[in-house]
């Protein structure tokens, strides 16, 4: 289990804004074994910081992070697999060497790190590159060349800065399912992503961060709940004016009247309605994330 | 293997397969080659003489260093046209007569004069005894060799850590401004990551400066041109390997603390200037003190850091330097060697995360 606890982080200012700039006022959040976390937020948020501080790469001025009960050290560290947000590859280093050289830095012999890397390559659909020069590949083929190089010594805990960027839906897909399949195994895997839809579909939690404050964490589903849905009331032929006084914006297309209300008792409402005309439907709509992010940043 | 062995090793490997290395080691290789030659080509006075009815001079006896060669012709006439035509430098008549293109060269002069002065004296029974020459100044015998040795081994040394240094500093800015370092210091703690890289360009360095020695040695022993080599050239080709690697070890972390301050490869330069103009200044210092090996300015900057990594190899190629104060310098520079690595590697791990702009050397230091 990885724990982050009240991480706090200030970055000394410059000339214009001597005070420095805050980046992180108090993250903490829990990535179990097994667990695919999504962390969100906007542009600056923290995101990076916070991961940059879990792989040592930044210290932080407090907190505290912990792996598997203790705080997390250099040894730890070295098991962890790590994908900057900027991507770092030897450009005119060929695919398989990089990815066991890497693979070697971080502990492995030299016929594990041959074996891994040729594993991955293959998983990865790099095949045909792996005697190419990174620089001669394709930003998605380099990015999956950067993954490869976070999964080669099949690290204990994975952390993703901003994996999916840039990649077409099917290299989406491959990498979702590499993801999947070792968080299966038991590996928490931690990522960003502004790709919402994606961290909906693929995370079991997820940490909405905003001017470096953690603004909602918890499985999906308790965002949800946290998070009433909307009411949805389609009225065939209804009678003009039958949902007065009620909360909530009603729209009529042609002979329809669409009532959208958050909060309001949904028994009187369907009453109301029944009585104005015909009901066609009648429904809470679950929210997406992109409208729990949008609430809790707001 | 651990991680400083595992860096060095890539750098090594990388290095070593770039064509630019292949070919600067070949282009090296031979122009050292063509310099042990030169001299042998370009060397020694050789002339070409003729005769008409005379006796060819023993002039070999008086200038050992020379070739004559001598042709005979029928009559004067024939001579002259060989004359005219430049097949001979001059030629000699009836034993009485010189005929020369103009102005005679003036050591070839000389020469005829006096030998065949000689030789009529000796015919009358005159025999005079060379003057012997005595010098009572230092033993002069290898000041050439010794001046000529001098100005490669400075020239090898000055290309050689400029070469590398600039490797070092341009390795560090493309793993910080990929950063790549992001990941490797996940793994490797950033001395280790500095040290690596310094050490493993260093082999590489070494690899060329043992190359240069080695052909330099060779083709110095083929040419035949080290026979006028001073004794002790083991002593100075270990000397030279051992100052090489104190200069690089001290310029290069100087270099990698350097460009750890900033994340671009167009910085590089603007960031290493400080160093590079020291560098230019030790190696100026080091070309004049080919000429003035036993000046004040020699003996002092011989022990001064960083000075000493050029000057001292260069005093002891241009004159003899007894051994304890080859070992003072090497002392002295040691210490400045770590007391610089112990600066850069907190430099270097300090601002080599801190991407962006250019960082202050000061702010550096100065940052907890």
């Amino acid at each position: 289990m990885l724990e982050i606890s009240d991480l706090r982080k200030r970055f000394a200012g410059g000339p214009e804004a001597p005070e420095g700039k805050v980046a992180l006022d108090g993250i903490s959040f829990t990535v179990r074994p097994g667990e695919m976390y999504g962390f969100v937020g906007a542009n600056g948020a923290g995101k990076t910081t916070t991961m940059r501080i879990v792989m040592g790469v930044l210290q932080a001025d407090s907190g505290e992070v912990r792996w598997q009960g203790r705080p997390l050290g250099y040894d730890d560290r070295k098991r962890f697999g790590y994908m900057p947000e900027e991507r770092g590859l030897y450009q005119k280093m060929k695919v398989a060497e990089q990815i066991e050289y890497f693979g070697r830095l971080q502990g492995l012999g030299t016929g594990e790190a041959k074996k891994a890397a040729a594993d991955l390559i293959e998983r990865l659909g790099l095949g045909e590159r792996r005697n190419d020069a990174v620089q001669a590949l394709s930003l998605g083929n380099q990015q999956r060349v950067q993954l490869a190089v976070a999964l080669v010594h099949d690290p204990a805990v994975l952390v993703l800065d901003e994996p999916f960027s840039g990649l077409d839906p099917i290299a989406v897909d491959a990498l979702a399912a590499v993801l999947q399949e070792r968080c299966r195994g038991g590996v928490p895997v931690i990522f960003s992503s502004h790709q919402l839809e994606l961290v909906e579909r693929l995370c079991d939690s997820v940490g909405i961060v905003s001017a470096g404050r953690m603004v909602a964490t918890g499985t999906v589903s308790e965002l949800r709940a946290a998070e009433s849905g909307t009411l949805r009331v389609v009225v065939r032929d209804a009678t003009p004016g039958w949902a007065d006084g009620l909360p909530g914006t009603v729209t009529i297309e042609g002979d329809r009247h669409i009532l959208a209300t958050t909060g309001a008792d949904d028994q009187e409402i369907l009453r109301r309605a029944m009585k104005a005309g015909h009901v066609e439907y009648f429904g809470a709509e679950q929210p997406s994330l992109t409208e729990i992010f949008k609430e809790a940043v707001a | 293997m651990n991680g400083l062995m595992l860096i060095a090793r890539r750098e090594i490997v990388t290095q070593l397969r770039t064509k630019a290395f292949v070919i600067g080691l070949l282009v090296t290789v031979l122009l050292v080659a063509a310099v042990s030659y030169a001299p042998k080509i370009m060397g020694g006075d050789s002339y070409t003489l003729g005769t008409v009815n005379s006796q060819q001079l023993p002039l070999e006896r008086a200038a050992p260093d020379a070739e004559f060669e001598w042709r005979t012709f029928p009559d004067e006439e024939a001579a002259k046209q060989a004359v005219l035509a430049g097949d001979v430098d001059a030629a000699l008549v009836d034993n009485a007569r010189v005929l020369t293109d103009g102005e005679i060269d003036s050591q070839l002069g000389v020469l005829l004069q006096s030998v065949h002065r000689e030789v009529k004296l000796g015919e009358a029974g005159v025999n005079i005894p060379p003057l012997q020459i005595q010098s009572v100044g230092a033993d002069a015998r290898y000041e050439g060799a010794r001046a000529g040795i001098a100005v490669v081994l400075v020239l090898v040394l000055f290309m050689l850590i400029i070469g590398q240094i600039t490797m070092v500093a341009m390795g560090v800015v493309e793993e910080k401004g990929s950063r790549i370092v992001e990941i490797l210091l996940s793994s490797v703690r950033p001395w280790q990551l500095l040290a690596g890289k310094i050490f493993g360009l260093g082999v590489v360095g070494l690899i060329n400066m043992t190359a240069i020695l080695v052909v330099g040695l060779i083709a110095t022993s083929v040419s035949g041109l080290s026979a006028d080599f001073p004794p002790g050239m083991t002593g100075l080709v270990v000397g030279v390997l051992v100052w090489f690697v104190l200069g690089y070890v001290f310029f290069a972390t100087l270099s990698a603390a350097l460009a750890s301050l900033v994340s671009r490869q167009e910085e590089v330069s603007t960031v290493l200037t400080p160093l590079t103009m020291t560098i230019m200044v030790t190696y100026f210092v080091s070309f004049y003190v080919v000429n003035n090996a036993t000046g004040l300015l020699a003996t002092v900057l011989s022990y001064v850091p960083p000075f000493s990594s050029m000057v001292m190899p260069v005093r002891m190629a241009a004159t003899e330097v007894p051994l304890w104060q080859v070992g003072l310098s090497m002392v002295a520079m040691v210490v400045a060697a770590s007391a610089v690595l112990a600066l850069g590697a907190k430099v270097y791990s300090r601002a080599v995360l801190r991407t962006g702009a250019r960082l202050k050397l000061t702010d550096v230091l100065r940052a907890k």
